[in-house]
């Protein structure tokens, strides 16, 4: 999954292992001064996340892998 | 005279005109053969359909009605016809969702679909452009077509001007008069490639279509440089960064079905009413989605979609350019069965205006007041772009031209605010003249500058000359903030703010009243359309 934004990660809300539903919020990136959820396009387990809280991303970057 | 020539004479004259009709049978299906099998192959292996086939996906079922189709180039042996090939493009009449429409499909088959024929010249029949114009009947380009080729100069023993706008002036009225749709379906250059622009709506496919005015080899001759096909003019530079082309779709057969969809929401002429579908949508459907979709966190993001999908009637919404200008949400959409347009900010994307979502917004009212259809403006609008990126896009003349638009425009418009409104990015979502309506959710703050950021600048003595600047900044943007509900505005000015699930039932009463007057407004808009 890739930002769609440059802006910087506030919040990481899942780890590597963890099922998510659609929908469902994984991380926040912050984006002239406004908090971007970034939502689980399908329902699925994390295979792996790339960045943490604090890490500057830009659009395009690849937040985590879902599957 | 002999016995048997009298009997051939006499069999013949029983015949009638039987003969020819056997000739014009031939003629026919050298020109159904279209560019011969080899092209058709060339044409399949490229993973593209023939202009025919599309016309046959695209088309009502059976109701497609070609004329011209015994134009082209003839070899005769001894005086007798030995084959026919085609002119590179297959025009007629169709039904498209049960209305009449004209179709101009551009034959990659014959000759890479480029020029040849003859242009004039007395006794011409009415070109497709014309006759849809004249028949007042919306216009559906399939562009598959290279434009000119230098061949021609060698069949000709000579060049030639490119007096080009003597034809392609039916195409400019066409955009005043009936809905007119560009799809890209191969690699099109030249003047086909303008084409796709001189339309209300245009679409290309993934990966089998590309658009320039010259190709690579034009590129290298001019530029110097190497660049492919896909990377001058593909879909990611024309549907993503250039904002060229409007729509993306997977295949062939999508780009039509949007095709069919693009139209369905526009009558067949200005002349007449956008056709109203049956509708088993209630106006009083309330979704409770909305009462909490704007976080009461103002720097929390939300999916401005879901609002646009909770008020309008369901499955109804038509995206337009969702890959450009994301700063903006573009469409068409259904109001209890009635077209309208519909846009709102997107803060997913940032939500301010900027050059590109300024031109989104810009074709979509005018495309509204060319088809008199009403506006709805779902506003959540910080103001325009700042920042270097945007003054070098030049910001000022854009919001210019966007000013002049929405102050031009007439079609009945009602403006929601779920959010911010703020600066003269958000005065145009306001329309000072004809019918218009403006509703505000709890969650509207508004202001010709923002607290945040407007304080440092208004304050600044105070705050300098304060004990504690920092302390001093917060409590004057706290008594500015205490002023700042939407009921205080209200108070003064007759705002009128709404629960936001009511929102669906008053827009639906909305254009209903917008029903007289949009059919008082029929005709040319005095401002034409401008692609």
């Amino acid at each position: 999954m890739r930002s769609a934004m440059q802006g910087r990660i506030i919040e990481v809300l899942v780890a590597a292992g963890e099922s998510v539903g659609a929908g469902d919020e994984l991380m926040v990136i912050e984006s002239m001064k406004m908090e971007l959820p970034v939502q689980a396009p399908i329902a699925g387990a994390v295979r792996q996340v790339f960045v943490s809280v604090g890490d500057q991303v830009l659009d395009g970057t690849v937040l985590m892998v879902l599957e | 005279m002999t016995a048997i020539e009298n009997e051939g004479r006499e069999a013949a004259q029983s015949r009638g005109w039987e003969p020819e009709l056997q000739e014009l049978k031939q003629r026919r299906q050298f020109a159904a053969k279209m560019g011969g099998e080899e092209g058709i192959a060339r044409q399949h292996a490229q993973g593209k359909l023939t202009v025919r086939e599309r016309i046959d996906q695209l088309a009502d079922p059976g109701s497609f009605a070609e004329f011209m189709g015994l134009m082209g180039s003839a070899e005769y042996v001894d005086g007798k016809l030995e084959r026919i090939t085609p002119k590179a493009a297959v025009t007629g009449f169709c039904q498209l969702n049960g209305r009449k429409a004209i179709l101009n499909g551009g034959d990659f088959t014959v000759r890479g679909g480029s020029g040849g024929g003859s242009h004039g010249g007395l006794g011409m029949e009415l070109p497709a452009s014309q006759r849809a114009l004249e028949w007042r009947v919306p216009y559906v380009r399939l562009l598959d077509a290279a434009g000119g080729s230098v061949r021609s100069f060698e069949e000709l023993g000579r060049t030639y001007l490119p007096d080009g706008n003597s034809f392609t002036a039916p195409d400019v009225q066409l955009l005043r008069a009936v809905p007119v749709v560009s799809a890209v379906l191969g690699s099109v250059a030249g003047l086909p490639a303008v084409n796709a622009c001189l339309s209300h709506f245009n679409v290309m496919v993934k990966g089998t279509s590309q658009l320039f005015p010259g190709g690579p080899p034009v590129v290298k001759a001019a530029l110097g440089y190497d660049v492919t096909k896909e990377e001058l003019g593909g879909y990611e530079m024309h549907t993503a960064q250039s904002g060229v082309i409007d729509n993306l779709a997977e295949s062939e057969a999508e780009a039509l079905g949007m095709i069919r969809s693009f139209l369905s929401y526009l009558p067949s002429n200005v002349w007449e009413m956008a056709p109203r579908l049956g509708c088993g949508d209630e106006p009083a459907r309330r979704e409770e989605r909305l009462l909490s979709i704007i976080p009461r966190n103002r720097r929390r993001a939300y999916n401005a979609r879901h609002i646009v999908e909770d008020v309008v009637d369901r499955e109804s919404f038509f995206e337009i350019a969702p890959g450009y200008g994301r700063a903006r949400i573009t469409g068409l959409a259904r109001l209890h069965g009635y077209p309208v347009g519909v846009m709102a900010n997107n803060p997913l994307f940032g939500a301010a205006t900027d050059v590109a979502a300024g031109e989104k917004v810009m074709r979509l009212i005018q495309l509204c007041d060319t088809f008199h259809i009403p506006l709805i403006s779902f506003a959540d609008e910080p103001g325009f772009m700042v920042g270097v990126e945007s003054e070098r896009a030049g910001i000022e003349r854009a919001g210019a031209r966007l000013v002049m638009v929405t102050c031009d425009s007439q079609m009945p418009w009602a403006t929601v605010v779920v959010n911010q409104l703020y600066g003269v990015a958000g005065q145009c979502h306001h329309r000072p003249s004809g019918m218009f309506q403006r509703y505000a959710w709890p969650s509207a703050n508004w202001g010709s500058m923002h607290i945040e950021g407007g304080v440092a600048a208004a304050y600044r003595r105070e705050i300098e000359t304060s004990a504690d600047p920092a302390a001093k900044l917060a409590e004057i943007e706290g008594r500015l903030k205490a002023i700042a509900s939407p009921f205080r505005t209200a108070e003064a000015t007759g705002q009128d703010v709404i629960d936001p699930r009511d929102t669906r039932r008053l827009l639906c009463a909305f254009v209903e009243d917008a029903q007289p007057i949009l059919r008082s407004q029929l005709g040319q808009t005095a401002v034409p359309y401008r692609p």
